[in-house]
Order: structure tokens, then sequence, then C-alpha cells
């Protein structure tokens, strides 16, 4: 059974027939248009399988999945939206996604990362942040900052740890929160949070499609 | 306060089609039965033409139900309008009020509604598709009758809180075992401005707390489902986007309400 999360700028697969397999990872742009899965997941995915999981649910299982505690938030920051889902004595106890404001974020910063070629590894959290809501809106800030003299790497900083803590504060500001996403591999964007992170990767959905096909599977007759 | 017959039986002597807005008091509703007069419920899409064309009228950023009310009231024929501006709607729709009566060459009726005698809840407690209960809860304003045909109540598993929506779509997503509240329970009660019954809910159910973006309900509804001890906080604006529909599905999922 092939399994796929199918994200606006990548698009991750877990083939459960073969248990020694790692998730693969493709570029969306590259992605064979006869791409077929046997469950999916992510904004695009509906297209490309049979069965579909709305990526809330996909998130939440992965969560149960991969963390062991009973209170935890575990927000989940793709290219074009944020989630999250926060559990309480192991029960639903709040949720959120936020694709229409507060969008384009991880976009943003990936874009960022190529026009001006930045590498993120070697970037400083800086003391002072931008109040950013939306990626797109956000760039602005970084122009005006650019122009009135603030190095471009600052700027870019500025930003990033704006889009943390914009994050932050729509998952309820947790003391403590689980990271979802690629951005887990953005050391500046995970040391801007002004909380506790565990980044637990990229494939936090795949491992929530997996626990819902196992679950799902027909049992074997002996 | 009751609502002045005579000028009101005068007024509706003269038309054929109304135009609501809201709930205006039920002896609008009798008067215009007995008189069987068509009315249309401006608060639901009712035209194909664009929202856009409220936008000369009102913001854009403002209540699509508003919004669609004068859409529709800009395209239906109609011989007059009645607009609850009582504690049971909002100033959203009395500046609404306000606006159409200039707008329009009919009269424009601003009728506060204070109306007090229950007519009960049977469809929001019904197991039926609660698509199929908004629908006819809906429907129900346009009539003045009581509820004959009572369906049986059902245990309820979740909870639907607020107004009808703009968007009925997302109403499918919820089993038929869900119970309405809010002031869609306050719509089929015949008493739009109890605030007292829009504010109840079964804190024994999953619920989802929903309000239309940009109505100062958003606050009650935000505010009640920080107490509801299951609850999940909706606003939606025109159509219900693919998030909102996705929390739905994810909140009922998760708090393990069954199809
Ligand atoms: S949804 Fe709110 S703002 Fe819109 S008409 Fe109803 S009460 Fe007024």
């Amino acid at each position: 059974m092939i399994l796929g999360d199918f994200g606006t700028s990548y698009c991750k697969f877990l083939d459960l027939a073969n248990p020694e397999a790692e998730p693969t990872i493709i570029a969306t742009n590259e992605l064979p248009r006869e791409t077929r899965v046997d469950l999916a997941t992510g904004h695009n995915g509906k297209r490309f399988a049979t069965r579909y999981v709305n990526e809330l649910i996909a998130l939440a299982k992965g969560g149960e999945t991969m963390i062991e505690k009973k209170d935890y938030v575990l927000l989940d920051c793709g290219s074009r939206d944020i989630k999250f889902i926060k559990y309480q004595n192991g029960k639903l106890a709040d949720m959120g996604w936020n694709a229409e404001c507060g969008a384009s974020m991880g976009f943003t910063i990936e874009l960022l990362k190529r026009y001006y070629e930045l590498d993120y590894t070697g970037l400083q959290v800086p003391g002072q942040t931008f109040y950013v809501t939306c990626g797109v809106l956000g760039m602005s800030d970084i122009f005006d900052a650019v122009i009135s003299g603030v190095p471009v790497t600052e700027a870019v900083a500025r930003f990033v740890k704006g889009i943390a803590i914009n994050a932050y504060r729509f998952a309820g500001s947790p003391a403590r929160l689980y990271l979802s996403g690629g951005l887990c591999d953005n050391p500046l964007f995970v040391g801007s949070f002004p909380c506790q992170v565990t980044p637990l990767g990229r494939f936090v959905l795949l491992r929530g499609l997996e626990a819902e096909a196992r679950q799902t599977r027909p049992q074997a007759v002996c | 306060m009751a609502f002045e017959p005579a000028p009101l039986a005068a007024t509706l002597n003269r038309c054929q089609k109304i135009g609501i807005i809201g709930i205006p008091p039920l002896a609008v509703i009798r008067t215009a039965n007995e008189h069987s007069l068509v009315i249309h419920d401006l608060d639901e899409p009712l035209v194909h033409e664009d929202l856009e064309t409220a936008s000369p009228f009102l913001p854009r950023v403002y209540c699509a139900i508003l919004r669609t009310a004068v859409v529709n009231a800009l395209h239906l024929e109609l011989d007059a309008i009645y607009v609850d501006t009582g504690p049971g709607k909002c100033d959203c729709a009395l500046h609404t009020a306000t606006i159409l009566a200039e707008a329009l060459p009919i009269p424009v009726i601003c009728a506060k509604n204070m109306d007090a005698s229950a007519y009960g809840n049977p469809l929001c407690q019904a197991k039926l598709s609660l698509l199929t209960r908004m629908i006819a809860i809906t429907a129900g304003v346009k009539s003045a009758a009581l509820y004959h045909d009572q369906p049986p109540p059902s245990a309820p598993t979740a909870g639907f809180w607020g107004v009808p929506p703009r968007d009925f779509s997302i109403l499918e997503l919820f089993p038929e075992t869900t119970h309405i509240y809010g002031w869609a329970r306050c719509m089929e009660n015949k008493t739009p401005a109890d605030h007292e019954l829009e504010a109840q809910f079964n804190p024994e159910v999953p619920t989802v707390f929903f309000a239309q973006s940009f109505c100062a309900k958003t606050a009650l509804a935000r505010y009640l489902a920080r107490k509801h001890p299951h609850a999940l906080y909706l606003d939606v604006d025109v159509h219900t986007t693919n998030s909102a529909r996705a929390k739905v599905q994810a909140f009922l999922e998760l708090s393990g309400v069954k199809p």
C-alpha cells in the first residue's frame, strides 16, 4: 500500500509493502501526472488517490503515534498554511488551521532563500522581529528594512522570527510545542520560537496516514 | 412591545410579494399568511447574482448574510421589505435597512421582534439530516402556524450552535443525531430575541460553535466554545472553505462522533 502526502512544495511517499523502506520525497512541480497512491493527504492529495484523509486528521494521528505524552501541542508549518492540534489527557482539546490569512509563510521563507541566495544554517536568531501575519505582506517589511540600511540577512532573520512567533501565538502560545513540516530543518526558524520546540520532521502526516492505514486495513482470516 | 397591526394590514393589503430580513414579528407573518402573500426570506441566497452587486451599498467586509439580503432585495421584484431590527437581529441589519430604504422605491419597514411565546424545538432535537432540518427551520420563518407534526427527539451525539450559515454545505458533515443550539434554536422557537435560549448548549456532546465572519455573534460563539468542555469555534464568510470543512471533519472524527 502506497501512502502519499501531497504538499504545495513537496510530496512525500511511503510504501507499506516494504517495511525496510524509508519515506521518499519529490518536489511537487516534478511529480509525474500519472502518480497514483492508495491513501493520500495534503491539499493536492485528492487528485492522486482513491482514498483521502484530511490533513488535520493525518496530523493528529501522526502526533498520536510519534508523541508519547497525553498533553501536547503539535504545530505543522507547511508552505501555504499552518495548523495545530492540542491534546489534553490524551484527548483532542483544540485545533486550528490557518490557510487564508497567515498563509504562504513557509513558501515565502523558501522564496527568500533562493532570491537572496541565503543559507539559513548560518543565520543567527535576531533580537528584533517583524510583526508578520502573512508571508506575502511580511515581505514588504524586509524590503523596507533593507532600503533603510538593515543587512539582508538581518532583515530576513527578523521576518523568519516574526513568522515563528505568529505560528506560536496561533497554536495558543504553549510552553512547549512539537513541530512538524519541512521547516524543522531550518535552525533559524526552530530557534526563533519563544518556547521549547521538539522538531518531528517532515513525515508526521505520512506517519498519520500509516496509522490510519493500519487501523482500517482488513484483518487477515486464518 | 407589540407590533402595530393597523398600518401593517394597510401596508400588506397593497402587497403581493414581500421580503423579510431576520425574523419579523409574528403579527407580520400572520397577516402576510392571511393575505396569502408570497414571502421571500432575503437572508438566503435566492438569485443567481454576484455578491459583488451588494458592494455599492455595503462594505465587502460585512456579514455575508446581509450582503446576500441586499443582492436579493435589488433583484427580486418586491412590494415591501420587513426587517427585524430588534434585539433578535443586529445593528448590521438596522444599517442595512436604512441603506435599502433609500436605495429602493418600496417601503422598507423596521419591525422590532419581541415575540416571547415559545413554539418549541422539535426539529432541533430530531434525528434527521442536519441540512434537511436547517432548511425546514429557515423555511419556517415564512409561516405563523404551530408545529403539528413533531418528530420524536433523538439522543444527541454532537451539537451545532449558531445561526443558519450562509453556506449550508457545512451542515452535511454532521451526523443525523446532531442537536441544534444557538440562534437557529431561537428561530425554530419563534423567539429570536431570547438571548438566554441562544446561550444554551449541551456540555455532554462535542459541539461546533459557528458564527458568520464579521458578525457580533463571533464573540458569543467563541466565549461559549471556551466554556464548553469539548468545542470547536468556527467562523465562515461566504463559502465554506476547505480548511473550515476539514476542521469540522477532524473535530467530529477525533472526538469519536460516529458519522
Ligand atoms: S449573522 Fe450576525 S451580522 Fe449577519 S445578519 Fe445574522 S446577526 Fe446580523
